[in-house]
């Protein structure tokens, strides 16, 4: 699945919602859909941000994360990744529309959580909040576990761009 | 240059996971010194009993408090059979009085102890709440990770503490000895990286 795919499949789907005024729902991603969105995200720096509605942390953090992302938009992508219980998806998708969180949103729906942690990162506990950087080839280059620092987080940034 | 760069970005990758954890599935652990709410010390030794069960726990985690029912289950069905139970707030933003108050409001039957600076947390590699450690009559820790596989108790496949327990008073090795869950950071404090 490239990434325009990607993106195209989702704007279709979440087209009739938007009309409705509804807030996009989330799409549901597990291990393999993960390392496809990983790849087809190859060519840019990405930054994945796992995050959760009863996550306090998460939730200050999230505007400040589009905020730096938009603010390198030409070479930077945003992808937020809600650790959310189904039942807690339109609450998750309503935050992300707040937060003007680039489309697609995605939830993750793994069969087995402890697979689903381990494959993103094998070292990562499943704490929240979570953000894992990617290089242009696809690499983990960085990860932030807990509160994110936002002038490490943009000089993790710069460095990427730079190398 | 690019060669310089990459291994730079390595190390913070690195750098960013790194802990000083000192204790791992198989490790015999020493005593050490908690401290109970009204601030006197509480030796590990005289809390453990032939299987004992660690847990980090808070106060303001939802996903923590989505357990305080299935923890009082796991002491009512697991202290008759001499597992003692010892609950741990590592939480700098969480002070004693809030964790009694708490404890008693959630009519926990174990005691919780305060872990200050977070020192026990970091010598167990604790970062999440809840998250659990089984420890066998020999001080061996025989099992780390979650309480079961779902935060919704409607949807638990996997119990996976109490397959561990059984296993352990039985005198085998649990089917899974490390499991990982989504979960709250524990609130440490900072401390100078060595």
């Amino acid at each position: 699945m490239t990434r325009r795919d990607c993106v195209l499949r989702v704007v279709s789907a979440f087209s009739a919602a938007e009309l409705l005024g509804a807030a996009s729902p989330l799409t549901p991603v597990d291990q393999a859909g993960f390392r496809e969105l990983v790849t087809s995200h190859k060519g840019r720096i990405l930054l994945v941000d796992f995050w959760a509605t009863w996550c306090a942390p998460c939730r200050e953090e999230m505007p400040k994360l589009v905020s730096l992302a938009g603010r390198y938009a030409k070479q930077v992508d945003l992808l937020t990744i809600s650790c959310d219980e189904p039942e807690a998806a339109v609450k998750a998708a309503a935050f992300v529309d707040q937060n003007h969180a680039l489309s697609p949103r995605f939830i993750r729906q793994a069969k087995d959580d402890d697979a689903f942690i381990n494959s993103i990162d094998p070292k990562w506990s499943g704490a929240l909040p979570a953000l894992f950087v990617f290089d242009r080839n696809g690499r983990q280059a960085q990860s932030f576990i807990g509160e994110t620092n936002m002038g490490q987080l943009e000089a993790a940034i710069k460095r990427l761009l730079n190398a | 240059m690019k060669v310089v760069s990459f291994l730079f970005s390595a190390l913070l990758a690195a750098s960013s996971l790194v802990s000083a954890q000192e204790f791992h599935v198989g490790s015999t652990l020493p005593d050490f010194t908690l401290q109970q709410l009204n601030g006197s010390p509480a030796q590990f030794s005289s809390l453990k009993g032939p299987v004992t069960v660690v847990m980090f726990i808070s106060v303001q985690c939802p996903v923590s408090n989505s357990y305080n029912e299935r923890m009082n289950a796991l002491y009512q069905d697991y202290s008759p059979k001499g597992v003692r139970f010892v609950a741990i707030n590592a939480n700098r933003t969480e002070p004693a009085d809030a964790v009694a108050q708490h404890a008693r409001e959630h009519n926990f039957q174990f005691a919780v102890y305060k872990d200050p600076d977070n020192a026990m947390a970091d010598r167990f590699g604790a970062s999440v709440t809840p998250e659990t450690y089984v420890i066998d009559s020999r001080g061996m820790i025989r099992y780390h990770g979650s309480i079961d596989d779902s935060q919704n108790a409607s949807r638990v496949n996997r119990n996976r503490l109490r397959l561990a327990l059984d296993a352990v008073l039985a005198g085998q090795t649990p089917p899974q000895t490390e499991t990982k869950a989504f979960g709250c950071t524990i609130k440490k404090v900072q401390k100078a990286t060595p």
